[in-house]
């Protein structure tokens, strides 16, 4: 691991602020404030249409939003995803070309494919395939490890158990516990009954607000209408 | 494994991450490659191949290059609307779609030159 001189001890926080957005005159995102630190797996949940991809693709760097601050340790890193080594981010549409062989897709994030899937066997028949050859939850599950395991200090993932099958998708949950140790997540994912459990800290979205719960997170999704009563 | 430290890369680091978006260009350039390479044949074999053989195609390098520019564009534009979500990979590697499609015009520019100059050796 390359570890930079000069850099601070401790954890890294990555934040988020100032991000604002409107779609035909509705504000989607309003006053928006998201803290990150490695270490830690933030959850960020939110209905359908709530902002919450636009909100992972603000961060990332990829949509640009006027006065949109994103910092790591209180410096400004707009777009992120030009400086390296900071962080990554899984769409939910697929990430890689269809085109793109795994192992090769694997050397350019800087990932040992054998040491990703370690803990998922039965990916290994696939490692010659091309990712357009993969089925919907295999494609997404190594997509998914690809960022987990590359070597960035934060990993955004916007649906990662989407289409991965139930005894996957409690490995990934495992896996995700493992790397936090060095890395900070934000997830964004309906399967609550999954993400839950991961979560140290819980971020909802709601009526473009962003609101931190505490306490009885499930009480307070059901009070803001996310979770049935 | 301890947390990534942000900070100032070091020079082998660096350079592991030119190296890739180098291929990442390539890898990019592959996916537009029908539509820019179908173009510079089409200028070279309707433009070019019937003035060199006419004896007049020796000033017509800088407007060929100038009208091929021109169509990036038009290839530009085509991607987007045809494949919206095929930055995804490329800004997980640091690429932006500027370094992207500069990456490729200057790819495809210079494979076109080499078409002109292929083809000038060939008639000749």
């Amino acid at each position: 691991m390359r570890a930079a001189a000069g850099s601070p001890a401790g954890p890294q926080v990555l934040e988020a602020d100032g991000i604002q957005v409107a779609f035909a005159g509705r504000q989607v995102l309003a006053n928006i404030y998201l803290r990150v630190q490695t270490g830690q797996i933030v959850g960020l949940l939110g209905r359908n249409g709530s902002g919450k991809s636009v909100l992972l693709q603000t961060i990332f760097g990829a949509r640009t939003v006027a006065d949109a601050s994103v910092r790591v340790n209180g410096r400004r890193v707009v777009p992120a995803f030009r400086q390296a080594g900071l962080l990554n981010y899984l769409p939910q549409e697929p990430l890689l070309p269809p085109s793109l062989p795994l192992r090769q897709a694997a050397r350019m994030l800087g990932v040992e494919l054998t040491e990703a899937t370690a803990r998922f066997p039965e990916l290994r028949p696939q490692f010659d395939c091309r990712a357009g050859e993969l089925s919907g939850g295999t494609a997404r599950l190594l997509q998914t490890l690809l960022l987990l395991h590359a070597d960035t200090a934060f990993s955004l993932f916007d649906e990662p158990f989407s289409g991965v099958m139930p005894v996957h998708v409690e490995t990934l949950a495992e896996e995700m516990q493992r790397i936090k140790q060095r890395k900070g997540l934000l997830i964004t994912d309906h399967r609550h009954a999954e993400v839950l459990p991961l979560c140290d800290v819980v971020y909802l979205l709601h009526q473009g607000r962003l609101l931190k719960l505490e306490g009885d997170v499930k009480e307070a999704l059901r009070d803001y209408g996310y979770l049935a009563q | 494994m301890a947390a990534r430290r942000v900070g100032k890369p070091n020079q082998a680091f660096l350079m592991t991450i030119l190296i890739t978006q180098l291929r990442a260009v390539g890898l990019f350039y592959r996916s537009v490659a029908p539509f820019m390479l179908g173009i510079s044949g089409l200028i070279l074999a309707t433009v070019l191949l019937p003035a060199l053989r006419e004896g007049w195609g020796a000033g017509l390098l800088p407007g060929l290059l100038l009208a091929k520019l021109a169509t990036a564009p038009v290839v530009w534009y085509l991607s987007e609307q045809l494949r919206p979500g095929q930055y995804w990979f490329y800004f997980n590697l640091g690429l932006s779609r500027r370094r992207l499609w500069g990456g490729v015009v200057a790819l495809d520019g210079l494979l076109f030159l080499g078409g002109v100059l292929a083809m000038r050796a060939g008639v000749a």
